[in-house]
């Protein structure tokens, strides 16, 4: 048969042997238990700075709930409160006008610090207090309570000593997921700006940091490249790494000369991002609103994430830079037609979508074929690079040349009409018959021209393939005409319609 | 729905909800209400962590301090209560808690009052009557607090554990709240004009929490201690106190006369610190309409009335205001207190300035009690905090 005693501590350890999520999800449970077991008015929980002599409160229990608290009382001044409490496990306040009990509770948890740059991870006792208490002034706790009050304070001690286990496993089991989920979420992003812009996204979300910011810097480390970020309303930010403030720059050799950081009271953390000699940059995170401190879970699993980022971003940069050395034709630096044709739908797309208009120039080197026949294919190639070398320089930076094949080059000219397209066409034609060729027999300098064709969205046509045809049609009344020249389609239209089949290019050789 | 609110009522906070539910459960009876209570610190925690999809239970109402708009704005948790219901108005509410409900620098509105509370001087009658014949004349400045807390100590020497103040800091620790009114009495503020630059590092300022901090480093108010908590007016161990309203509810409720003052001038004339408490509905909130009717059902001037009088704070629309400060002659000083009261700026950064401020006191007690305390290491403290403020203004403006 149990005796009173054991039946209670039978019925508590019942009550409370769970499996709980947290040390507050374990308080909820055993305070309310101990409240009315007792018949208490409040009970409280407090972790105890044994250092600072400060008992940091947890939560309180009052009559109809439980509540999270977060408020430190010293006890400095009591030195034979604390005496007894710390020797004998309990200790009765008499500076109340009622009766107020401290249970003393030592558990063991898991616990990491932070010792030269490195996070070490260990056991630790932990020492908690309870504080139980009755507003009627004679309603004083017995011996037997006073026991049994400790007995159930060992078993409180034990499930603790569980649930923080349980937690920590539990805490570390949801970081790697996390983590592991944005991995598999940046490996899948086509494009690096997105696959980061969904990593700080999806790290600002996952471990509540009020701001995110990942800094490229060039391989050295020497200069920021561009900082993307995302605040606490959960914007991304884009700057240019000349935009930022010194202090800001700053930070770059800071960063690179230690490992991870922790600052600010542990509410910043600064991650370099470095393969062996080649620096990728720099992440930040950020609790300075909210000065919430980071763990040091998180700080170390980020740290591990950082080198997988780091290596990522590595790769990606040079999988951008083949897939811009593909994108680009060797001889003349322009880009390829597969390039162009993705280019030029989307900008159609755009158009369309934005009611933005458009322009297309086709153009060739007049004479092309008959300037390799006659100087070679040297000369020829030489040609192709001076032009393309002038069609890059007279461009705007939204505009999208091409080489499309042989001599026959495309300019698309997006938010541009045909009047400003003949102007650009103009300037073209005038620069480049300032193109002399290098050939030294040559008793007078031969000078290159090109023709031009343009058409123009949505006048001329709607579609990418129109347009080419319509701006290849312009091209042709060019040569009727006896090239080094440019035409608007709807400017030639009647005479595209009359004009016979006949082919341009069998009339005399170029000027000199 | 649920509300998160915080427990500004005393010892009743779930019994105050439970009623208050009730009678609106009355009006709207297919709405069901949960009720959770959080402290200041645990709700600000929670306030970063809202929009975190995987948050266990999503409140839809929440209960904050007025100031904290501009901080839930920015952090995108709060609907636009001017969008919601373009009909909701702010016409009837008091002038000083008007600013506090919009997103800065716009007519947006993104919290709504509830109540608010002010603070003053509370004394005991029979106590002051020792050592002072007129406590209205001597205690208008910090001076004469001083003064009379000296005259206090003397008369009741022999009274262990007595303290002519009583800590209303309910950790027993310093407190901001308690300093702001000898900030605000020499004409200080937190920030500039403009709310460029910070003013914490002034000598003004060092000062103006100086002439606070005096009350414990003379050991005329008790810090850090367990005796500190309520209670010691009532044992008669305490004759003064600087509370909000709320905070000497226990003494009416044991008939002690306690008489209420402005709060001593520490500078050209008395401040009081308004607090008010604002509700915000969630932007990710399942029940914003059911939400919205309740906001609105707490504006009614007859919830006001009384649900002021259930927490003994005050009502924040003049049509409730009014008849609750006319219904008693105790309550006429107030409106004196009201028209020298002060509230804190609504600006995203001011939760985090208060929480910083709050660090540098705790520091402060603890160096006290631990006889370790200096003015310059006040000062260092101060001047280390306004580098951090003025960082916070150059990340988050507005």
């Amino acid at each position: 048969m149990f005796d009173k005693k054991s039946y209670t501590l039978y019925k508590f350890h019942k009550q409370i042997n769970q499996s709980f999520q947290n040390k507050r999800e374990l308080l909820e449970c055993a305070l309310p238990v101990l409240r009315d077991l007792f018949k208490l008015d409040r009970v409280y929980f407090f972790d105890w700075q044994q250092e600072r002599a400060i008992l940091s409160l947890k939560m309180m229990c009052k009559k109809e709930y439980c509540m999270d608290m977060q408020e430190d009382i010293s006890v400095a001044n009591e030195p034979a409160f604390l005496r007894q409490l710390l020797q004998q496990g309990v200790a009765e306040t008499t500076d109340l006008s009622y009766p107020a009990l401290y249970v003393l509770i030592r558990w063991l948890r898991p616990t990491m610090e932070l010792k030269a740059g490195e996070v070490h991870s260990f056991m630790r006792e932990k020492v908690g207090v309870l504080r139980l208490e009755r507003f009627r002034k004679n309603r004083v706790f017995t011996n037997a309570e006073i026991d049994l009050i400790k007995d159930l304070g060992q078993e409180i001690s034990h499930n603790l000593h569980n649930t923080e286990i349980d937690q920590a496993k539990n805490q570390r089991l949801s970081v790697s997921t996390a983590l592991n989920d944005l991995s598999t979420i940046f490996a899948s992003s086509l494009r690096l700006n997105d696959g980061l812009e969904l990593i700080l996204k999806g790290v600002q979300r996952y471990f509540h940091f009020d701001r995110v910011h990942l800094y490229l810097t060039n391989s050295e480390g020497t200069r920021i490249k561009s900082v993307l970020g995302v605040d606490i309303s959960g914007q991304v930010t884009q700057e240019s790494g000349d935009s930022l403030r010194e202090e800001e720059k700053q930070i770059l050799k800071e960063v690179f000369d230690s490992s991870a950081t922790y600052r600010a009271k542990r509410s910043v953390i600064y991650l370099p991002l470095k393969l062996q000699r080649t620096k990728v940059g720099f992440l930040t995170f950020d609790n300075i609103l909210s000065r919430r401190k980071i763990g040091y879970l998180d700080f170390i699993s980020l740290q591990q994430f950082a080198s997988q980022m780091a290596l990522t971003i590595d790769n990606a940069r040079l999988f951008e830079r083949v897939q811009e050395l593909s994108n680009y034709d060797e001889l003349t630096k322009l880009p390829v037609r597969r390039y162009f044709n993705e280019k030029f739908a989307e900008e159609i797309y755009r158009s369309k979508r934005f009611g933005l208009s458009l322009a297309l120039i086709i153009m060739d080197i007049d004479w092309f074929k008959q300037i390799n026949d006659k100087h070679g294919h040297q000369i020829g190639d030489w040609a192709l690079k001076a032009v393309s070398k002038i069609i890059r320089s007279s461009l705007r930076q939204t505009d999208v040349p091409c080489r499309f094949g042989g001599d026959e080059m495309m300019i698309m000219l997006p938010r541009t009409n045909s009047e400003e397209a003949k102007v650009i066409a103009r300037r073209l034609q005038e620069r480049i018959r300032e193109i002399v060729l290098p050939d030294r027999n040559a008793v007078e300098p031969e000078h290159l021209s090109i023709s031009q064709g343009i058409s123009s969205f949505p006048s001329d046509a709607t579609t990418a393939e129109e347009l080419l045809e319509k701006a290849d049609q312009a091209l042709y009344v060019v040569k009727q005409r006896g090239r080094g020249d440019f035409a608007v389609y709807r400017e030639v239209v009647d005479q595209v319609q009359q004009t016979d089949t006949k082919d341009a290019d069998e009339k005399p050789a170029p000027q000199k | 729905m649920i509300l998160w609110v915080m427990p500004d009522s005393g010892a009743k906070t779930m019994e105050d909800y439970a009623t208050l539910v009730a009678l609106f459960k009355k009006e709207n009876p297919s709405v069901d209400v949960s009720v959770r209570v959080f402290t200041r610190n645990v709700l600000w925690r929670r306030i970063f962590t809202l929009k975190d999809p995987t948050h266990e239970e999503m409140p839809d109402l929440i209960q904050i301090p007025h100031y904290w708009t501009a901080l839930i704005v920015k952090a995108g948790i709060a609907e636009n209560l001017s969008q919601l219901d373009p009909g909701l108005s702010l016409t009837d509410c008091l002038v000083p808690l008007k600013e506090n409900c919009y997103r800065p620098g716009t007519k947006d509105m993104y919290s709504y009052p509830w109540w608010f509370d002010l603070s003053a001087l509370h004394y005991r009658a029979d106590h002051l009557k020792l050592v002072s014949e007129h406590p209205e004349e001597d205690l208008k400045t910090w001076e004469g607090l001083l003064a009379i807390c000296q005259a206090l100590r003397e008369k009741f020497s022999d009274v262990s554990g007595y303290y002519p103040m009583q800590n209303s800091d309910w950790r027993g620790s310093l407190s901001m709240r308690s300093a702001l009114p000898c900030m605000w009495s020499r004409g200080l503020n937190f920030f500039t004009e403009d709310r460029a630059a910070t003013l914490v590092g002034s000598k003004e300022f060092k000062e103006a929490l100086h002439d606070y901090i005096t009350l414990a480093l003379k050991e005329y108010m008790p810090i850090l201690r367990e005796r500190g908590s309520l209670g010691t007016i009532v044992s008669g161990k305490a004759s003064m106190m600087i509370s909000r309203k709320q905070g000497i509810s226990m003494f009416s409720a044991r008939r002690m006369r306690v008489r209420t003052l402005p709060v001593p001038a520490a500078g050209d004339k008395s401040a009081a610190y308004l607090s008010g408490m604002n509700w915000f509905i969630s932007t990710f909130s399942q029940h914003k309409k059911e939400a919205l009717q309740f906001v609105k059902f707490c504006a009614r001037p007859d919830i006001q009335l009384r649900y002021a009088r259930m927490i003994e704070a005050f009502p924040a629309f003049e049509e409730a205001f009014e008849p609750f400060i006319s219904s008693s002659p105790r309550l006429q000083v107030y409106r004196e207190i009201l028209s020298s009261a002060h509230t804190l700026p609504n600006m995203v950064i001011m939760g985090t300035v208060m929480e910083i401020l709050k660090r540098v006191l705790a520091v402060c007690a603890t160096q006290i009690v631990e006889n370790r305390f200096t003015q310059a290491s006040l000062d260092r403290e101060l001047d280390m905090t306004a580098k951090e403020i003025e960082f916070l203004l150059s990340i988050y403006k507005g």
